[in-house]
């Protein structure tokens, strides 16, 4: 049904006599246009990579202690770890402090505790040792290891300061980057009509759908108040190529795909909103944990077997991979607050968790996405840890990677057969790569014509190979501007890192980012032989609903850690009261 | 917290480079990727190039594409099989034929514009003339061999055949087996080097005459054989008292064999090295095969041999041609091509193509000494009657290549003539006299050059 409303026969015949009798006028719109493309491309791109890369925004401060000796030290974030390590939040350089010493950590009414990590030295609030944890107020004498040091609100001025500076960093405007995308997509949609009538229908107005999509999102959010969209803009960006691959390759999914992007950004706003209440974070760590594990539970019992992993639940006309989505909670439950990451137990929760995630996939075959939750697992467990800790862990680690090997043997034997000699086995196991590379070497820097490629024929081009579609028919700058993309989402993320308020959205972010830069190189170099294809899918690019939907949700974790000024809606405002949109229950 | 981002950074890092490392890759290795058979810009589902029309200078067509998107030859079999290695076949396995070698010029590709249009076509003119190129093949009458003639002032090749060949629509079944076959993928001319016999003796003269004082006052005497050193050179007959113009018409064996000891075996490496045989040359892009030489063995008569052209000798007839074509030219060639012009339609017009020139091969002084004295060779050994009208200078070459078999028959040379500034190399496989039987191979092309 769907099918004959892209194809109303009369329309597509004076289309076609259109096209026929102009055939000439066709070529030359496909010769020139497809160098249009790259400059909007980065007409688009530039300015959203200048805005999350560009100024060094000033870091919020909620605080300061003030040392006996004169001077004070900024309190940056909502969680503090004091200490003598070199890694510390906030470094206490005596030799009776210890390397962690205590953490000090701001609770969702504003209110400041101190809790002592087992210190040898002790710490003290008002001379009252503290046990497990205790409150401070403004004004109260902290002692660390002999240390005092007097906690106080930051001077008014200063505060003022830091607020104007701020109000005056905010995001720059995105608003001509959509428009260039507008522009980007009604081409597009012109060069692959004309390209390929009979078998393509009028399916190219799907990307249309697109642009309006991406309209109505930035009135909302424009709407709530918040006035970052660097990240949402490349992502636009990043799906409006994966429509056009999806419609040079396979039409008719098209429409399925924009419906992802539609879930996609629902999932985004959903989770970004509900992760501004740090609170249910903390509560529902475990229920995430339970979700991640059910999801690859539920798949190895009904999964079925498509392109050699059997990691698809078909349902009726459904057909989408859980494992896509378990990334989003594996994430969720990793990156847990900082007061409990010193609890041994917790670790050792978080790696049985891991353990379990890879044991499902493993059982699955599924190396691609074994390998991205392990590189996951040990950037948080790095983040999580930073000293003596991560080294136990990624021993840890280490040792399950050993075992997934074992089980994999086979498996990666046959991959890593061809790997780095796809040429000399053009016809067997180095089939998909050589292809892709030479179809991405025809391409040119500006490439041949969205739809106008031949590798979209090769099986997978839309998923697995995606990025020679790219180089093919949109051309090299294209292609690379697309992984640099992704790079600039993960930057963005460690940037985060010194912004962040409080240990769970920069350790998600970082997790985020991490995941996304894996998968890429997974996708992007095991195309193009640089690694062994593992058929993982280019996060945003490559065809593929669940893939799609999860990309976006991703997205949520880098928007909850952009603390610049009103920019994130998945943040707060510094008072409850700065926040227009209100939305918090 | 931020400083243990580092990991988050380095998986970031490893992108990055790994990126670049991509670009590289495509940057060096992006054409070869290209030309794979499979590449549907490029070549049809049966692995034959989509598209281009190869003409030879006059405009014949060669081989182009049909309505039907076929690849036919429009020329009758003799002409297919004389033009087979500068063509190319249907499958890319001759490698210096124009539908492989010239691929990119003829579909238009190249690795910053991409395959847009390819399917358009260009026209590529050769600069063969395809009734010399038939003379040539029905010159060697089935020999294994090649011939080749070329503008030694415009670098343009008129004339080159390698053999064996075969019909590219009729490909023989029995090619890879049969011994008639051996090499016919091979452009003899291009990609091959044989032993150069007493044509080298060009290079020693060339050395003797700079280096050795009054060379042209002395006179020799051949008995017919010389100890040198361990070992004895000989000549296949005693040619008695004779000066430099007689040695070298004569071909003396004796005289050059000595000349090269007296040299020795640094200065001949020297001019060897300088005459550009041991160089590569790109033609339009396809390399040329380098020759090699070894005078190292002083001490027994193996320099000897090797400076009349024996032993491990080994040289290219493309570099040996324009060694030629250096001498008659006063010391310095044009650089041979093959590519007359790409015409490619509705695009700009085709640009002027340039001649590119050797670097000195030879010091002008020298190269008119030894032009005279190839022209005296002529005139006393060879026969003036067999070259009318050509102002012809050349040497004959009989190479010894060991066994049983029969010697390779060289003959190379060129024409001082206004009209016809020809270099040219005749090579036949084991085909005895040099100056009988290749000799007799360049008459009749060079009569069909000149049009006499």
């Amino acid at each position: 049904m769907l099918s004959r409303l892209f194809f109303p026969q009369e329309i597509l015949n004076t289309l076609g006599d259109f096209f026929q009798r102009y055939q000439w006028a066709m070529w030359w719109y496909t010769a020139l246009v497809r160098f249009v493309f790259p400059i909007l491309a980065l007409l688009i791109l530039v300015r959203a990579f200048r805005g999350l890369l560009r100024v060094r925004h000033t870091a919020e401060q909620w605080g300061q202690l003030a040392l006996p000796g004169g001077g004070s030290i900024p309190i940056c974030h909502w969680e503090n770890i004091l200490g003598r390590a070199p890694l510390a939040d906030i470094r206490l350089d005596f030799p009776t402090v210890s390397r962690q010493h205590a953490v000090l950590a701001r609770g969702e009414e504003g209110e400041w505790r101190i809790t002592d990590l087992g210190s040898k030295g002790g710490t003290l609030v008002n001379g009252q040792p503290v046990e497990q944890s205790a409150r401070l107020n403004v004004g109260d004498t902290l002692s660390v290891g002999g240390i005092e040091l007097l906690f106080l609100p930051l001077a008014r001025e200063e505060e003022e300061r830091l607020h104007n500076r701020r109000r005056a960093e905010g995001p720059e405007p995105m608003w001509p980057s959509l428009l260039w995308l507008t522009v980007f997509q009604l081409l597009a949609v012109l060069q692959l009509l004309i390209g390929n009538l009979e078998e393509r229908g009028l399916y190219p107005l799907t990307l249309l759908g697109l642009t309006v999509v991406m309209w109505v999102y930035y009135g909302v959010i424009r709407r709530l108040g918040s006035r970052g969209f660097e990240l949402e803009t490349i992502a636009f960006f990043l799906s409006t190529l994966s429509i056009a691959v999806t419609l040079s390759s396979a039409p008719a999914s098209a429409p399925k795909q924009l419906i992802a992007v539609v879930l996609g950004i629902i999932f985004l706003v959903a989770l970004g909103i509900w992760m501004r209440d740090t609170g249910r974070i903390q509560k529902l760590r475990w229920l995430m944990a339970g979700f991640a594990i059910g999801l690859l539970a539920i798949t190895l019992v009904l999964g079925k077997t498509k392109y050699g992993a059997s990691n698809w639940i078909i349902f009726g006309p459904f057909s989408f991979q859980p494992s896509e989505i378990a990334k989003i909670f594996y994430i969720f439950a990793g990156a847990a607050g900082l007061e409990r990451l010193f609890r041994r137990r917790n670790l050792w929760l978080f790696m049985v968790m891991t353990g379990v995630c890879l044991l499902c996939l493993a059982l699955m075959s599924d190396f691609g996405t074994a390998s991205i939750f392990f590189i996951t697992f040990l950037v948080i467990a790095f983040l999580r840890s930073g000293d003596f800790a991560t080294l136990s862990l990624i021993c840890a680690g280490a040792v399950f990677a050993g075992t997934l090997t074992l089980r994999f043997k086979p498996y990666i034997f046959h991959r890593f057969a061809s790997w780095g000699h796809a040429w000399e086995a053009a016809s067997t196991t180095g089939y998909q790569q050589t292809r892709a590379m030479s179809a991405a070497a025809s391409g040119g820097l500006v490439g041949v014509g969205p739809g106008e490629g031949w590798l979209e024929k090769i099986s997978a081009a839309d998923t697995d190979l995606v990025f020679g579609v790219l180089c093919e028919e949109w051309g090299l700058v294209v292609g690379v501007l697309a992984v640099l993309c992704i790079l600039v989402l993960a930057l963005f993320a460690t940037r985060a890192c010194r912004m962040g308020r409080s240990a769970f959205p920069t350790i998600a972010a970082c997790a985020a980012g991490s995941l996304l830069v894996v998968q890429t190189c997974l996708n992007v170099f095991g195309s193009m032989d640089l690694l062994p294809l593992t058929g993982v899918t280019f996060p945003f690019v490559s065809n593929g609903g669940s893939a799609m939907i999860a990309s976006w949700g991703l997205l949520a974790f880098l928007k909850a850690a952009d603390t610049r000024e009103r920019a994130s809606f998945a943040i707060g405002g510094r008072g409850k009261q700065n926040w227009k949109g209100g939305g918090r229950s | 917290m931020e400083r243990r981002a580092l990991l988050c950074l380095v998986l970031a890092g490893c992108l990055l480079a790994g990126l670049v490392l991509f670009i590289l890759l495509w940057a060096v290795r992006g054409e070869r990727w290209a030309a794979s058979a499979f590449n549907r810009h490029l070549y049809n589902n049966q692995g034959i190039l989509i598209s281009g029309t190869v003409l030879d200078r006059n405009g014949e067509v060669l081989s182009t594409v049909d309505e039907e998107g076929d690849r036919i030859y429009p020329g009758d079999k003799t002409c297919r099989k004389a033009t087979l290695h500068v063509v190319g076949d249907l499958y890319g396995n001759i490698s210096t034929g124009a539908l492989k070698a010239f691929a990119q010029q003829l579909t238009g590709y190249n690795l910053i514009w991409g395959a847009f249009g390819a399917e358009r076509g260009s026209e590529l003119y050769l600069t063969i003339d395809t009734e010399l190129n038939e003379t040539a093949y029905q010159a060697l009458d089935g020999r294994k061999g090649t011939v080749a003639v070329y503008n030694y002032q415009t670098g343009e090749i008129l004339c080159l055949v390698s053999s064996p060949t075969y019909d590219p629509l009729n490909v023989p079944s029995d090619l890879e087996e049969n011994d008639k076959y051996e090499g016919a993928y091979l452009n003899r001319f291009l990609s091959s080097t044989f032993t150069p016999g007493s044509v080298f003796k060009t290079v020693t003269l060339a050395a003797a005459l700079e280096e050795l004082e009054d060379l042209e006052d002395g006179t020799w005497t051949c008995s017919g054989a010389v100890q040198i050193g361990d070992g004895t050179v000989t000549c296949a007959a005693a040619h008695g008292e004779q000066d430099i113009w007689g040695a070298l018409s004569n071909s003396c064996n004796v005289v050059f064999g000595q000349l090269a000891v007296e040299l020795g075996s640094q200065t001949m490496e020297r001019y060897t090295e300088k005459a550009g045989l041991t160089n590569s040359y790109s033609i339009d892009g396809i390399s040329t095969a380098k020759g090699s030489f070894d005078f190292t063995e002083e001490a027994s008569g193996d320099l000897a041999w090797a400076g009349v052209g024996q032993g491990k000798d080994s040289v290219n007839p493309c570099s040996l041609m324009i060694y030629m074509g250096a001498i008659a030219n006063g010391g310095k060639a044009a650089v041979p091509r093959l590519i007359q012009q790409v015409d490619t339609p509705g695009l700009l017009p085709a640009l002027p193509r340039f001649t590119h020139w050797t670097k000195r091969l030879i010091a002008p002084d020298t190269a008119e000494t030894i032009a005279e004295m190839m022209v005296n060779n002529v005139q006393t050994a060879y026969g003036t009657k067999r070259f009318p009208n050509m102002e012809l200078g050349a040497k004959s070459g009989t190479a010894e290549v060991g066994g049983e078999e029969k010697p390779h028959a060289w003959f190379a040379g060129f024409l001082q003539n206004e009209e016809a500034p020809y270099a040219f190399v005749v090579l036949v496989e084991n085909g005895g006299s040099g100056a009988d039987v290749a000799g007799t191979v360049a008459s009749k092309v060079l009569r069909a050059a000149v049009g006499t």
